[in-house]
């Protein structure tokens, strides 16, 4: 059974020129005819979407989807209060202050690199629409960041956490911003 | 290279034998030759198919054995917590997987230099369900190789479709257990049960990987089977390098048994050309060949042929486990620098695994400095926020202390000192150190002592450290 030897040797070393299996071919022949299909339908004509696009519109429905939920249940400062006043919320709360805002306001919440916020002078104001807003957006120029990617529970749960920290009066930073009666 | 060719006798159609120059599991023209090798029976089947029974029931139950509450082998790929023989380990333990998987594959380097493909032939998952369940429901439904072979040719008829119908049900079955089973080394498997027990809908992911899985083994048992170690499995490829003229292996004793096809005259040798060996061959080949890539080391024709030569009142093992040195009739050799090279890789490989994994901490505890956070100075302290970060690496639920130690007259605000956590859970504590202006030195570090504790075990205790910055004494 020489018949099917290949003409060329390498160190000595002859080839067999047997057929492929038609199994083997036909995963090559298909795949072939997948790729092209794939190629006219994804790059030429643009008919459908490239994973990128794809992942661009589940982010933006999961927004929107998101916004919706969140005008459904507005916050304000009767959502605050609340939540201010709902104890496994507030433990919520303080686990997220003692993780993330502990490194600059202290655990007590009496300021170190952050203001002190126990005290009776805001910067920002101690309104609770004030504090929600001060923690979503942040103050980036003076060193708050905007918490808003860590999700809307996140951000009003240390909200709530921080309107029960005011006028506890924990001896600490120097009174930084006006004085709130 | 066929020692001798086998005549055709006047009349038959051409019989196409196996030769070294093509697959025998294609045909010339492309499509499948299947085999449907010959029953047979001997020593070495009988070990097969008892380890087999004990392999089977390894294989799938492995997933549900627990060890101290915890799987014995569970690769939690969803959230990346792998349990290894009651040892609990998490992402960052990953690369202690390069010396268990390169330690496995020594010992497998090891085996296939002394005895050959024995792992192929004995303990394959692929040889364990194919030849231990698959092959031996076929034989049952569909009866002996004669008669699968008519029922391939035949058409439509009745009988074929009523043979054919139920052994493709029942091993679809198989399939649909043995994927499950798999499944369960990868995903919890109570999570598993109660995924099967509720609607596809609820568990989308694991539905469609099932479901694709059961079809790959389906095919692959019902029709692919051997082409799976001959074209897809990389490790029979090896044996190439692996082997050596002392290497053990299935082999014929070409001294002994040509020239064949004599009936016992005193010129002839000992094979007669019965072609048993290669009847039963589940590969397609002629072992007399010599040592092929096709051939799994299923020990098949060793039985095969000490039949025939029981049978013949001459001595069994023309067909034998043998070195090539010892079908030559040289000396045999069992330790080589290829052993001993392998063997020194495989304990190198394991040593390490041990090593590292026994000295792999029960929790880990690093002291970050907070993001963004430098020295500040109040009433005449340094004060230094820092970020501690515990990870529980036990296999269980502990208990963790956090207590500030030195430098001298240093004062430690730890805004919790004391946390649960889970197996795998972590947790961050924020801590500040205060240290007083007048006895802070170059490099003096914070320095935080964490205990865990946990029921039945000794408190183990870290240290956690970093530098306190701020302006310093000089000493």
């Amino acid at each position: 059974m020489t018949a099917n030897l290949r003409e060329h040797t390498f160190d000595g070393i002859a080839e067999m020129d047997n057929k492929l299996p038609n199994w083997w071919l036909w995963s090559l022949y298909l795949s072939c005819i997948f790729s092209a299909i794939y190629w006219i339908l994804f790059h030429t004509l643009g008919t459908e979407d490239l994973p990128y696009a794809v992942y661009i519109a589940e982010e933006k429905a999961a927004a929107e989807k998101l916004e919706a939920e969140m005008a459904k249940n507005p916050v304000t400062e009767q959502s605050l209060l609340a939540l201010a006043a709902n104890p496994a919320a507030l433990a919520k709360g303080q686990q997220i202050f003692l993780a993330n805002c502990a490194s600059c306001h202290l655990p007590t919440g009496a300021g170190s690199i952050g203001p002190n916020l126990t005290d009776a002078y805001w910067l920002h104001g101690d309104k609770p629409m004030d504090v929600y807003n001060t923690i979503l957006k942040g103050y980036p120029e003076k060193g708050m960041q905007s918490w808003a990617n860590f999700g809307p529970a996140f951000v009003q749960h240390s909200a709530a956490y921080v309107l029960t920290l005011r006028n506890t009066n924990v001896q600490g930073k120097e009174p930084q911003g006006q004085k709130v009666e | 290279m066929n020692p001798t060719e086998t005549p055709r006798r006047p009349g038959c159609p051409e019989l196409r034998r196996p030769d070294l120059d093509s697959l025998f599991t294609v045909n010339p023209d492309g499509s499948r030759n299947a085999i449907h090798p010959a029953d047979v029976h001997g020593r070495f089947q009988r070990r097969k198919h008892l380890l087999w029974l004990v392999l089977v029931v390894v294989y799938l139950a492995m997933p549900w054995v627990t060890l101290g509450g915890k799987p014995a082998i569970l690769i939690d790929i969803a959230s990346r917590h792998f349990h290894l023989f009651g040892r609990t380990f998490n992402a960052q333990d990953f690369w202690l997987a390069f010396f268990y998987l390169s330690g496995l594959g020594f010992a497998l380097f090891v085996v296939a230099a002394l005895f050959g493909r024995l792992w192929c032939g004995y303990a394959c998952p692929q040889t364990v369900f194919l030849e231990g369940v698959f092959r031996r429901i076929e034989r049952l439904i569909e009866g002996p190789p004669a008669a699968r072979r008519k029922l391939d040719a035949s058409g439509p008829t009745p009988q074929k479709v009523l043979r054919r119908g139920a052994k493709l049900l029942v091993f679809l079955a198989i399939a649909f257990v043995v994927a499950h089973s798999f499944l369960g080394y990868f995903m919890p498997v109570r999570e598993i049960l109660q995924a099967v027990t509720s609607p596809p809908t609820q568990h989308m992911t694991a539905f469609l990987f099932v479901s694709a899985f059961t079809l790959i083994l389906f095919v692959n048992f019902t029709w692919f089977r051997e082409q799976t170690c001959v074209v897809v499995c990389p490790y029979g490829r090896l044996q190439g390098v692996l082997y050596d003229p002392d290497t053990i292996v299935v082999g014929y004793d070409n001294k002994r048994g040509e020239p064949r096809g004599h009936d016992g005259n005193e010129v002839g040798g000992d094979c007669v050309d019965c072609f048993r060996c290669v009847a039963v061959c589940p590969t397609g080949i002629d072992i007399r060949n010599g040592t092929q890539m096709e051939c799994v080391g299923c020990a098949n024709c060793i039985d095969a042929c000490d039949d025939v030569m029981t049978k013949l009142g001459r001595p069994t093992g023309l067909v034998r486990y043998d070195s090539g040195n010892g079908f030559l009739g040289n000396a045999r050799r069992f330790f080589r620098p290829r052993v001993a090279l392998y063997s020194v890789l495989l304990v190198m490989g394991i040593s390490a695994f041990a090593l590292a994994a026994s000295s792999r901490q029960a929790f880990e505890s690093n002291l970050l400095r907070a993001a963004g956070a430098p020295a500040r100075f109040a009433d005449g302290m340094v004060h230094n926020m820092f970020v501690l970060h515990l990870v529980n690496k036990l296999p269980y639920k502990a208990r963790f202390t956090v207590a500030g130690r030195g430098p001298e007259g240093a004062v430690y605000e730890i805004a919790q000192p004391e946390v649960e956590l889970d197996s795998l859970a972590d947790w961050r504590i924020v801590v500040q150190v205060k240290v007083p202006e007048a006895a802070l030195h170059k490099g003096e570090q914070a320095q935080l002592a964490i205990t865990a504790r946990a029921d039945g075990i000794e408190p183990i205790e870290q240290l956690a450290t970093a530098t306190i910055l701020g302006p310093t004494q000089a000493r």
